[in-house]
């Protein structure tokens, strides 16, 4: 891989003019910010912002439901993951994603950590310590180290959650997506992977998209706010909390809507 | 405080007692219909048993081990040289159709436009509702004729596998498409190629259902009589070479109440049709067996 560019000003991930359009209108319009390293953005606005489209152009998810076009650049490191002759695959290999609703694959609790290994065709003993590491990162280790082989799909929905940010840290990704992922889970299961967001947010860029400011304030160092397609405040998380400058993000952190 | 509804004004309390000749007459229809259905039940399954005892009563008597394994020639009194044709009909037929079965399905579930897979899957049902007869008349124009494979082993088992392969493609299609979305996404956002999540993802969760469909087109191909009847010709022994001739069990069936009840052939045809009988059943319970065993593997998935 060829050296990250300067211009990219040490931002892991930049976004340049970003706007999605679907067939008539446009979901996204215009945005533009930098993930630096070892951050975690929150990106929250009220329902049908488009927080979850924004998440999903920064790997090319959004290329799986037709009718999307992504205008403007994503910078990976300086590359764009949108430019020619960039593979998608590859692209979601360095920047994972954890969903709202677990995912669990139908296998053992060991093989769905070392899903993104085996597709990249590790070697066995890299991917023992690799799932090891990944499930520690996660903060699944204890509660999982003595049964490995059994089904995924007999944890609990907060274990799931958890097996599924070990999966997407297996690979060892510098960016980690992750859209509502406790918007599924009881309060202690939220509550166990906010702690695991946290610990993250020391070694990689975390982008977390919710709905729930507590959640924001709990977890993210830096909060961006989408309103309508429309990046209208990002700043450090007390600042845009306490002392928001633009009056539709005060409302909506009031409560007001959203 | 709370505030305790009034009830509806127009609703009669004494509803739970209603007497009335409406709500009568409504309690005894149900009551009429519960015990019409388990009647209409045994409408249904009484010609099934009354099949099985029927064809039981006319093979067993006679049937023993030396007619299902003996091979004489021409296939007059024992069974051996039929049942190994049926066997390498059904091989040769199974294997192409789970092929092309499971690729189409791939394809129109995973990798092909909307519009072409509109077109694959509108193809296959019409291959469904094609009466087996007309499939038999093309593959006895098209492969012994103009391939020129004659009246063979490998004419009948190709135009046997066309008629197999849409009940599988239509299972596999519907396997794959049913895998849920969002086991899809976390794959593909794992950064596995299309292909990756074939194999490693939606195979494994879509097998049983594929199976089932394997097994059932199985049941259905081994009793199908006319398209092999009109693209091979009977063998007086077993199949040496693809372009052998072949016998096999509804042939000896279709034979044998062709030439009347006075004739030998008759009471043989109720022997094949027992020995096919007690196939079709077979491959039945490996189906339920099959399904019940993976879809516990797989409960929580689609909640």
């Amino acid at each position: 891989m060829s050296a990250p560019a300067a211009a990219t000003d040490g931002s892991v991930l930049s976004v340049r003019n970003l706007s999605v359009v679907a067939k008539e209108h446009r979901i996204l319009d215009d945005i533009s910010l930098d993930f630096p390293p070892h951050s975690l953005t929150a990106v929250v606005g009220p329902s049908g912002c488009g927080k979850t489209t924004f998440v999903r152009t920064l790997n090319r998810m959004s290329e799986l439901t037709p009718g999307l076009r992504v205008e403007g650049s994503v910078l990976y490191l300086g590359q764009d993951i949108y430019g020619r002759g960039v593979n998608p695959v590859l692209v979601r290999r360095r920047i994972g994603m954890v969903f709202q609703r677990p995912t669990v694959f139908p296998m053992s609790i060991f093989e769905n950590a070392a899903f993104g290994l085996r597709i990249v065709h590790e070697a066995e003993a890299d991917i023992d310590t690799a799932v090891t590491e990944a499930l520690q990162r996660a903060g699944l280790w204890d509660e999982v180290k003595g049964d490995l082989d059994r089904s995924a799909m007999s944890l609990s929905g907060g274990q799931q959650q958890r097996l599924c940010i070990a999966r997407a840290l297996a690979v060892r990704p510098r960016v980690l997506l992750l859209d509502e992922p406790t918007s599924a889970l009881d309060p202690a299961a939220t509550q166990r992977v906010e702690s695991t967001m946290e610990r993250l947010s020391e070694e990689i860029v975390l982008v977390l998209v919710t709905h729930n400011v507590g959640q924001a304030a709990r977890v993210s160092d830096r909060v961006a706010f989408l309103h309508s397609g429309h990046l209208v405040e990002l700043g450090p998380t007390d600042e845009i909390l306490e002392r928001p400058k633009d009056p539709l993000t005060q409302q909506f952190i009031t409560g007001r809507f959203g | 405080m709370t505030t305790v509804l009034s009830p509806h004004p127009d609703l009669d309390d004494n509803i739970l007692f209603d007497r009335s000749a409406r709500t009568r007459w409504r309690i005894g229809f149900d009551r009429w219909i519960g015990r019409l259905l388990p009647l209409l039940f045994l409408v249904a399954i009484l010609p099934i048993l009354g099949m099985v005892y029927w064809v039981s009563e006319q093979a067993l008597p006679t049937l023993t081990w030396t007619i299902i394994v003996g091979q004489s020639p021409y296939a007059t009194d024992q069974l051996g040289v039929p049942i190994i044709g049926t066997f390498e009909l059904m091989l040769i037929a199974t294997l192409l159709s789970v092929v092309l079965g499971l690729f189409g399905g791939v394809a129109t579930a995973e990798l092909l436009s909307p519009r072409a897979a509109s077109v694959v899957r509108m193809t296959a049902n019409m291959l469904v509702g094609t009466p087996s007869v007309i499939i038999g008349f093309f593959g006895f124009f098209v492969f012994v004729l103009y391939f020129g494979w004659g009246l063979s082993l490998i004419a009948g088992a190709v135009t046997l596998s066309m008629f197999m392969t849409p009940y599988i493609f239509r299972t596999a299609d519907l396997a794959f498409t049913s895998v849920p979305r969002h086991i899809r996404e976390a794959a593909l956002g794992s950064g596995a190629a299309p292909t990756q999540y074939i194999l490693r993802i939606a195979t494994p969760i879509a097998l049983p259902q594929i199976l089932t469909g394997i097994f059932l087109a199985m049941a259905i191909g081994v009793g199908e009589t006319a398209p092999i009847v009109l693209t091979t010709t009977a063998g007086k022994l077993a199949p040496t070479s693809l372009t052998s001739p072949v016998t096999f069990l509804t042939a000896i069936i279709w034979d044998g109440f062709n030439q009347g009840s006075g004739s030998p052939f008759f009471v043989l045809a109720f022997q094949a049709a027992f020995l096919l009988m007690v196939v079709v059943v077979a491959l039945n319970i490996v189906v339920r067996v099959v399904a019940a065993r993976y879809q516990k593997r797989l409960e929580g998935l689609y909640q």
